[in-house]
């Protein structure tokens, strides 16, 4: 039975987001929106030392305040079960593996020593200020040259290895026939801040049920790990996150405060709402670990790579083991050459725990290598574009698979025609107009096709409209439009017919939203339910004596028009969804799909999108703040599914990227260890005068055998080879080879 | 945020009495820099006196060709957009615009952007237990800590903050005149002397009497303050504290200079008025290498300290710029 015969009418038009209306009017309701009748409010009290114990604490003053119904501290808050969720089953994902006020140790800047609990949040906030704590403090261990020894050197990060070694890099390196060059470049801590922080409402509606309304990539992931950490039946936890103001991966994991809402909803015997401030949202919810990376280039004269050495020195926390893997990601990926060696070091600090930011490990990984290829461009003096189109792979370097569809070299050339690439003069400083320094720069985008498990539900109802669910996500991304028009395709429906439901654990299995796998994972298990489905409705029409379709094989009925279904040899033979589930008397019919790839997801193919990213800066040579005037995205991420969306979280991305070039760092205290930049005011992410008109364009074909849809994911790949494109830019423009992010203008006088 | 009561004035005079009647209240005008710094902990008033109700919110001329008298309630947007300003006085519409987002500039008032408190994190954020000006006493934060925003001439050991006001810094160069109502009456105060270096009182930043109330700003009528421009230098292309400002203005007679002024903001605890720059610029012709010599005389005194030092080159190339463009217009 084919499905796809409607496609050309859903899939891939511009359609508009069919929750967009709810959430320019306001009616899209967050999850800090959601009041319970006597709902109380929480707020935080959060360590102004890193490193050591709480010696004294006294709560008096706070309980004695005002409307304050709690105060949890590490000495009254009931004991729970440590929870160990096995996300590669599909469990949730815990980064911070310390419970929250389980014992007085401090091991970061900003973590919750305190929970207070009131009326009002105003009531909360005061409250805590009059919370008295005496630390015993150590000097907190901020870097890893303070903490040397505890370097550990994972052999995986999330099922792929994480370390590499293909063929003899040392030998070649040493090998004085090659061009070699080698260079350190370092990436700063950076926080996610999505516009909407974390929050979370929870409310026991019985001893032993609790619901939460909650911001998260991830509602049946919270779902597990909250049910095993308060000994709860898995159904007896609710979680609902119908729409999330932004995500970028820090509301993938659960974090101290889900579980802290729970607790003091339980403490109380009232709903409670834990909003985080600002301030939280830079210790309670994960960031992007720094990272410092050195990579050698050996080449040929013609620029053939014959190696990569790709080191890579990353943090994590004292109390999680959260792991950034550039090199694997990204030298691991991208270009053809005999011997790769990726190293992965991470330390462990007295900062909070890191986690997902958007392509993690690709995104820094990607700027490390992409302005080290512009380095080897200089020095073999070759185009940019040049070099890579001779470094192009057919196959993935590591794995040695052949891609499923890979048009990276038409991104180069489409990129290079819009961009108008052939007119840029190669010497540094040669690009000079009005007084201005102008630089043009590329670099290649890379991300991994992911899928994870999903099931599917579709209730057709016999007025021919259908309502489809899975407990999937929307963080912005355009998933409840997407995956509508996925919908309507597979089950031969026009999109105004169809509804899809996401962001309740009480829907069939949906993935986190992360690793961009949302449209490949959950439209293949729409397709699989829709299958379902149509041959249910096959069925029924070919045992019914009235229908048109009476006693024919349903495997000879197809998807004909919208809601119809018609012989495959003689279209004049047909009937409608609605028809045929009338005369059988049903007000609707069901039907269930799943996708779940093999445990170890081991195809013959490599699924991999990319994308070429060109760039160009213009700075006043006097005053170097770097402003980039045009951006031109060339992606190839197998079939577009919605025109629009699917450019929109190209721009989300590449504006990521340009804050990450050129404006984010998390800057930490050395005295305190506290995070100094938290704060909108002092931590600058771009505002909508750093950018320009940001172009869009998409190459290449449907990638089938990824999934029925042809489609790859997009929420990354366009925050990757962003910052290398800029740098590289930046180089172009100025002479200066800055190898630090972010470019701000001190490092250009 | 610390409990405190609120109240209404009706009136100038009532709103001086309730603040001689109530030594810890706070006046309540846009509220974009004092409900942050409640909410935070850093301002724990115990009486809000809201004056957003008084009649102070125009801007005129002054009798007799003056100049122009600016309310302290007028909201900064208004004050940016009025046509006595950005014809007469440019430099100060010019920094209006510069400062904030037009949400902020449509709260803020007047009286309120001169009365922000200076900028550093350590002071903003009392979860850091080092700030001379929050906790006198306490030592500085920023003197060892991140100290990339920070003050690089007239600071002290005590305190590095720098002053955040756009507008502050073009009412410098023009040589505004604060006017103030108290218990014994309205006085005025010389634009120069309205601010105070940190010294070793950084928690004063101005000399305004604690029961004094701001009614308006005075602009004196000049001939230079036509050709006077504000070019503010930051981390990204709008929304952001100055790293450097320059407010510059100048008159130019028979191919020389003959009147000049120039203030500084990103760079004190004050907006930074550089006289002896000022003075190196009367008499030459307005070239490069005269405005170079004048920038340099500027910075003389600067210091800068691990993360800021940038500030002093930056300075120096950001006066260069606005005399250059002033010298063109």
């Amino acid at each position: 039975m084919s499905t796809n015969a409607l496609s050309p009418l859903i899939l891939g038009k511009p359609m508009n987001r069919v929750d967009g209306r709810l959430k320019i009017t306001g009616a899209a309701k967050y999850a800090a929106e959601f009041s319970p009748t006597g709902v109380l409010s929480a707020f935080a009290l959060t360590s102004s030392i890193a490193n050591g114990r709480i010696a004294a604490l006294d709560g008096a003053a706070a309980e004695a305040a005002p409307g304050v119904r709690a105060v949890l501290t590490h000495r009254n808050a009931p004991k729970l079960k440590q929870p160990k969720p096995n996300p590669m089953a599909g469990g949730g994902i815990l980064n911070e593996l310390r419970l929250p006020l389980s014992d007085d140790r401090i091991s970061y800047g900003g973590q919750y020593v305190a929970l207070v609990v009131a009326e009002t949040l105003e009531q909360a906030r005061h409250a805590a200020s009059l919370i008295k704590i005496r630390y015993e403090q150590s000097a907190p261990v901020l870097t890893g040259k303070d903490a040397p020894e505890s370097g550990d050197k994972p052999k995986k990060n999330n099922g792929e290895p994480a370390q590499i070694a293909k063929g003899d890099v040392e030998k070649t390196l040493a090998d004085q026939s090659l061009i070699i060059i080698e260079q350190t470049y370092e990436t700063p801590t950076e926080t996610h801040n999505p516009m909407e922080p974390s929050a979370t409402v929870a409310e026991w509606t019985a001893n032993d049920q609790l619901t939460l309304h909650d911001a998260t990539q991830y509602v049946k992931g919270v779902q597990d790990v909250l049910a095993q950490t308060f000994g709860l039946k898995l159904e007896n936890v609710r979680v609902l996150s119908l729409f999330v103001g932004g995500a970028f991966g820090c509301k993938g994991a659960v974090w101290p405060h889900q579980i802290l809402a729970a607790m003091a909803a339980k403490v109380t015997g009232a709903p409670v709402k834990f909003a985080l401030s600002r301030q939280d949202m830079f210790s309670g919810t994960g960031h992007r670990t720094p990272t410092r990376q050195t990579i050698a280039l050996a080449a040929t004269a013609q620029g053939e790579l014959r190696a990569i050495r790709h080191r890579t020195e990353t943090l994590t926390s004292q109390v999680g083991d959260f792991v950034e893997s550039c090199g694997a990601r990204s030298s691991g990926a991208m270009y053809a050459c005999p011997a790769i060696t990726v190293e992965e070091t991470v330390f462990k600090v007295n900062v909070a725990t890191p986690t997902f930011m958007r392509a993690p490990g690709e995104c820094p990984g990607t700027y490390a290598l992409e302005c080290a290829m512009d380095e080897l461009a200089v020095e073999l003096k070759m185009d940019p574009v040049a070099l890579r189109v001779a470094n192009h792979t057919a196959q993935h370097p590591v794995k040695e698979k052949p891609w499923s569809t890979n048009h990276l070299l038409e991104a180069y050339r489409v990129g290079v025609e819009k961009f108008g690439w052939e007119r840029r003069t190669p010497e540094p400083l040669s690009m000079q107009k009005d007084g201005m320094l102008i630089g043009w720069g590329m670099a290649t985008a890379t991300y991994p096709g992911y899928k994870m498990a999903a099931e599917a539900r579709i209730r057709l109802a016999a007025d021919g409209t259908a309502v489809v669910q899975c407990a999937a996500h929307d963080i912005g991304t355009g998933a409840y439009t997407v995956l509508t028009q996925i919908s309507a395709e597979a089950i031969g429906l026009p999109v105004e017919k169809v509804k899809f439901e996401l962001g309740s654990s009480d829907l069939p299995y949906g993935p986190v939203a992360g690793g961009s796998n949302t449209t490949a994972t959950v439209g293949s298990a729409i397709y699989d339910a829709a299958e379902a489905l149509l041959l249910a409705l096959a069925k029924l029409a070919s045992a019914d004596a009235a229908s048109p379709l009476h006693g024919l094989s349903p495997k000879k009925i197809s998807l004909a028009a919208p809601g119809r279904l018609s012989a495959q040899e003689d279209a004049g033979k047909s009937d409608s969804f609605a028809e045929i589930l009338k005369r059988a008397g049903q007000d609707f019919l069901e039907a269930k799909g799943e996708f779940k790839p093999p445990l170890l997801f081991q195809p013959k193919v490599a699924f991999q999108s990319f994308g070429a990213q060109f760039c160009e800066v213009r700075i006043d040579p006097a005053l170097p703040r770097v402003q980039v005037t045009r951006f031109v995205s060339v992606m190839d991420c197998g079939r577009v599914m919605n025109a629009k969306t699917a450019r929109s979280q190209i721009l989300g991305g590449v504006v990521m990227g340009i804050g990450m070039a050129l404006e984010e760092e998390t800057i930490y205290d050395r005295a305190t260890g506290l995070p100094v930049t938290r704060n909108l005011a002092d931590y600058h992410v771009p505002v909508n005068a750093d950018i320009p008109d940001l172009e869009v364009h998409f190459v290449g074909e449907p990638d089938f055998a990824f999934n029925p849809m042809g489609a790859r994911g997009m929420g990354e790949i366009g925050n990757t080879g962003t910052a290398a494109a800029i740098a590289n830019a930046v180089f172009h423009a100025t002479g200066k080879r800055v190898r630090d992010l972010p470019i701000t203008l001190d490092k250009l006088l | 945020m610390n409990p405190f009561t609120y109240s209404r004035a009706a009136d100038a005079p009532q709103a001086v009495a309730d603040l001689v009647a109530k030594p810890h209240a706070k006046l309540l005008g846009g509220g974009t820099n004092l409900i942050d710094l409640m909410k935070m902990g850093v301002e724990t008033p115990a009486q809000i006196i809201d004056i957003t109700r008084l009649p102070l919110a125009q801007v005129g001329e002054l009798p007799e060709g003056k100049g122009v008298r600016i309310g302290a309630l007028a909201r900064n947007s208004d004050v940016a957009a009025h046509a006595l300003i950005s014809a007469r006085y440019p430099v100060l519409a010019e920094a209006f615009l510069a400062g904030a987002s037009p949400q902020l500039r449509n709260m803020a008032t007047v009286g309120g952007n001169l009365l922000q408190r200076t900028r550093c994190p350590y002071f903003y954020d009392p979860a850091f237990p080092a700030c001379n000006k929050r906790n006198p006493g306490s030592g500085c934060g920023a003197l060892t800590g991140f100290n990339r925003s920070h003050a690089i001439l007239g600071q002290s050991e005590q305190c590095i903050a720098t002053h955040p006001s756009d507008m502050c810094v073009a009412l410098a160069a023009l040589e505004a005149v604060v006017r103030v109502q108290g218990p014994k009456g309205e006085r005025e105060i010389a634009f120069a002397d309205f601010y105070r270096l940190p010294g070793a009182t950084p928690e004063r930043e101005t000399n305004l009497a604690p029961d004094e109330l701001i009614t308006a700003v005075d602009l004196p009528a000049n001939r230079w303050a036509a050709r006077s421009h504000y070019l503010k230098v930051r981390d990204r292309a709008s929304y952001a504290f100055a790293l450097v400002s320059v407010a510059a203005a100048l008159e130019l007679e028979g191919g020389k200079i003959k009147t000049a002024r120039i203030a500084l903001g990103g760079v004190a605890h004050m907006p930074w008025r550089a006289a002896e720059a000022e003075q190196h610029l009367i008499g030459k012709p307005p070239d490069e290498a005269t405005f170079l010599a004048a920038a340099t005389a500027a910075l003389a005194g600067a210091k800068g300290y691990e993360h800021n030092t940038f500030k002093i080159e930056l300075a120096r190339r950001t006066i260069v710029r606005a005399l250059t463009t002033l010298a063109k217009l």
